[in-house]
C-alpha cells in the first residue's frame, strides 16, 4: 500500500526515519510550519526555517523517493509574541505562494488568547484572498471549545469549509468538525492523544469520509510510521481496504490537491529512488554508493 | 544582432503554450510599469502556475543563436519555468540601478530550490554582473545538485566574475558532487598550476581510498600539471576503467603530450578508447569533447 502522511515535521527526523518511511510505503508528506520546541527570538529565524521547508527538507525527502510538500504559517504559540508576529506576517506572503506550498498552516489556537486570534484571522484573510487550503492546529487544553471557535472564525472570514482541515481531533471533537463540512485529521501518537486502536474505532463509527490519519512526528516522542501502522491495524480489525486507503492516502490528497500545488499525475507514477544527487562532501550520503532506480516496495 | 533577451523571447514563443505566454506577457508588462517588491516576488513565484513543465528543448539553431547573443549561454538544459522567470527579471527597467540590485537580492533571500536555479541562470544576463559575484559563490556552497549546476554550468558568469579561489573551488566541487564539469564555460581557458595541483591531490586521495577517479578530473589539468600529471594520466590509461581511459586520452592531448598519445594509440586495440585517442589526436580535445563521455546523456 501507499501512504500520504499529511502532517509530519520531517526536519526533526533522521535519514533512518526517511528510509523506514519509504520502505513502509510513505510516498508523500506535508510538513507544516510549527514551533521548534522553544520560542524563536527574531524574525530572521523564521525566514531561514521557512526557506528550509521549501528547500533543503524537500530535497532531502526526495532522495528517499518521498514527495515533500509543506504548509507555511505562523503557529499559535509564537503568535503571542506580538511584535515578532507582526514581522513574520509581513513576509509570510513571500513564502506562502511558492511551488509545493499546499496550505497555510499549521495555525489556530494554543491558549486561545487575543494575540492568537489576531494572527489566525490575518492568515485566514490571506488564505481566502489567494484561494488556499488552511491546516488548523487544535489546542491541547480546552480542545473542544478551541475547535468550535476555529471553525466559526474560519467560516466568518469566508473560508469555504472544504478548504479547512482541523487537525489533532479525538472522539469528542470529530462530530463537530464533520458536521461543519471541514476535514477531520487525527494525529496518532504512541502514548498520548490518539492511538491506533482508538483511530480504528473512529473509522468504524464514522466511516472514511473526510477523515485523515497523520503522524505529526516531530522532535518529541512520536512515530514517523504511525500512518502505515494504523493502516495495518485497521485492516486486521476488518475495516474495508477502501476505507483504509481513503483515510491514509486519498482523503489527504483530495484535501490538499485543492491547492493546485500537487502534481497528482507525477505523484501517482511508480516512485524510484535516485540517490545520485546525494553525492557530495556534505550531503546526506557519506561515501556510500548511491542507490539508483531501486523501486520502492509498495 | 539579436540581444539575449530577444533570443529568450523567441525561445519562449517557440516552445511554450499560449496560456503560458499570455500569463508571462501580462506579468512582464506589470513589472515594466513598476511594481512593489512583494508583488515582484509573488509574480516570480507564481510563474510555476502557468509556465508549463519540463525542458524548453531548443533546436540546434536556437542553441547557436543563444551562443551568438551571449557567448557561453547554453540553453539545452533550461526549463520552461526558468525561461519564464529569467524573462520576468529582464522586464525590470531598473536592473542597472541600485533598486534593481535590491530586487534581485530580495528574490534570492526568499527563493525556493527552483527559483534559485532560475536566479543563477539569470546572472549572466544582468548589467553590472560583478555586483552578484558573492551571491554566485554562495550558490556554489549549496548541497543541492541542480542549484550548483545552475551556478556552474552552461553559463559564462563564473568565467567572467569569479576570482581564482572561487573558480577553483567551483571546478573541484563539480567533480565532488557529480555536476557535468564539461559544461563549465571557461574550463579550456581558465586553467592554472594551482587548479592542476588540487586535482592531482584529489587523484591521490581517491586512489588511497580505493575509489575510481572521476573521469572529468582529466579536464582540469591542461598543460599545468607537469610530470605529476603525465604520470597520473599514464596510470589511468593503464587501468580497467574504460570511461576513465577515454577521458585520460583527451587529458594527454590537453597536456600537449600528443606524441605519447600517438604511441599509445598504435597498440590500443579497436574500441571506445582507441576512438577517443584518434579523436583527441585529430585536435578535438576541448571540454565539449567530454560530452560523449557524459553518463547522463547515454541511453
Amino acid at each position: 500500500m501507499r501512504f500520504f502522511d499529511p502532517h509530519i515535521h520531517v526536519t526533526s527526523r533522521t535519514t533512518d526515519d526517511l528510509a523506514a518511511m519509504a520502505a513502509a510505503g510513505v510516498r508523500a508528506v506535508i510538513e507544516p510550519a510549527f514551533w521548534l520546541g522553544q520560542p524563536r527570538t527574531q524574525a530572521g529565524s523564521f525566514v531561514d526555517y521557512f526557506a528550509s521547508l521549501i528547500g533543503w527538507e524537500r530535497f532531502r525527502a526526495s532522495q528517499f523517493g518521498i514527495a515533500h510538500y509543506c504548509a507555511i504559517g505562523l503557529n499559535s504559540k509564537e503568535a503571542n509574541n506580538e511584535a515578532l508576529a507582526e514581522e513574520v506576517l509581513d513576509f509570510l506572503p513571500r513564502f506562502a505562494l511558492k511551488e509545493g506550498v499546499v496550505a497555510i498552516g499549521e495555525i489556530g489556537f494554543d491558549e486561545i488568547t487575543k494575540a492568537e486570534e489576531k494572527a489566525y484571522r490575518a492568515q485566514l484573510a490571506f488564505a481566502v484572498e489567494n484561494d488556499m487550503v488552511v491546516m488548523v492546529h487544535s489546542p491541547h487544553r480546552d480542545k473542544k471549545n478551541g475547535i468550535r471557535l476555529s471553525i466559526d472564525i474560519a467560516a466568518e472570514m469566508g473560508l469555504p469549509m472544504e478548504k479547512l482541515v482541523i487537525d489533532h481531533n479525538n472522539e469528542e471533537t470529530v462530530r463537530d468538525v464533520l458536521d461543519s463540512g471541514a476535514w477531520a485529521a487525527f494525529t496518532i501518537y504512541p502514548h498520548t492523544k490518539m492511538g491506533s486502536a482508538r483511530m480504528c474505532a473512529v473509522v468504524e463509527q464514522y466511516g472514511p469520509e473526510r477523515i485523515i490519519v497523520d503522524s505529526s512526528a516531530d522532535w518529541g516522542i512520536s512515530d514517523p510510521l504511525s500512518v502505515p501502522k494504523t493502516a495495518k491495524l485497521m485492516l486486521e480489525r476488518g475495516i474495508p481496504q477502501e476505507h483504509v486507503e481513503l483515510t491514509t492516502w486519498g482523503n489527504a490528497l483530495d484535501a490538499y490537491a485543492q491547492s493546485g500545488q500537487i502534481d497528482v499525475d507525477a505523484l501517482l507514477e511508480k516512485p524510484v529512488i535516485d540517490q545520485r544527487e546525494l553525492f557530495g562532501e556534505n550531503s546526506v550520503l557519506r561515501g556510500q554508493e548511491p542507490r539508483v532506480d531501486a523501486p520502492i516496495p509498495n | 544582432m539579436s540581444s539575449p533577451r530577444d533570443v529568450l523571447d523567441a525561445l519562449i514563443a517557440a516552445h511554450t503554450d499560449s496560456r503560458a505566454r499570455a500569463a508571462l506577457e501580462q506579468a512582464c508588462a506589470e513589472v515594466a510599469a513598476g511594481v512593489s517588491m512583494t508583488r515582484f516576488c509573488s509574480l516570480f513565484s507564481m510563474q510555476s502556475r502557468s509556465a508549463g513543465r519540463g525542458l524548453l528543448q531548443p533546436t540546434d539553431a536556437e542553441r547557436a543563436a543563444a551562443q551568438a547573443a551571449l557567448p557561453g549561454w547554453e540553453a539545452e538544459l533550461w526549463t520552461k519555468l526558468e525561461a519564464a522567470r529569467v524573462r520576468l527579471i529582464l522586464a525590470r527597467t531598473d536592473l542597472a540601478e541600485e533598486s534593481g540590485r535590491k530586487a534581485i537580492d530580495e528574490l534570492f533571500r526568499f527563493a525556493d530550490q527552483g527559483e534559485l536555479c532560475a536566479l543563477y541562470r539569470a546572472l549572466a544576463f544582468l548589467p553590472g554582473g560583478e555586483r552578484f559575484a558573492w551571491q554566485a559563490a554562495e550558490g556554489c556552497r549549496t548541497n543541492m545538485l541542480d542549484v550548483f549546476t545552475a551556478v556552474a554550468c552552461d553559463t559564462p558568469y563564473p568565467r567572467e566574475h569569479f576570482d581564482a579561489v572561487a573558480w577553483r573551488q567551483m571546478v573541484i566541487k563539480a567533480l565532488f558532487v557529480g555536476a557535468p564539469a564539461w559544461r563549465i564555460v571557461g574550463l579550456d581557458e581558465r586553467l592554472d598550476e594551482e587548479l592542476a595541483r588540487m586535482a592531482l591531490d584529489l587523484v591521490e586521495e581517491r586512489r588511497s581510498a580505493g575509489r575510481e577517479i572521476q573521469h572529468e578530473l582529466w579536464l582540469c589539468l591542461g598543460k599545468f600539471g607537469g610530470d605529476r600529471a603525465l604520470a597520473a594520466l599514464e596510470s589511468e590509461l593503464a587501468s580497467q576503467n574504460i570511461r576513465g581511459r577515454r577521458a585520460a586520452a583527451y587529458g594527454l592531448a590537453r597536456a600537449g603530450a600528443e606524441k605519447r598519445l600517438a604511441e599509445l594509440a598504435e597498440t590500443e586495440p579497436a574500441g571506445p578508447v582507441a576512438d577517443a585517442m584518434r579523436d583527441a589526436l585529430a585536435g578535438n580535445s576541448a571540454r565539449t569533447a567530454f560530452r560523449a563521455l557524459d553518463p547522463r546523456l547515454e541511453n
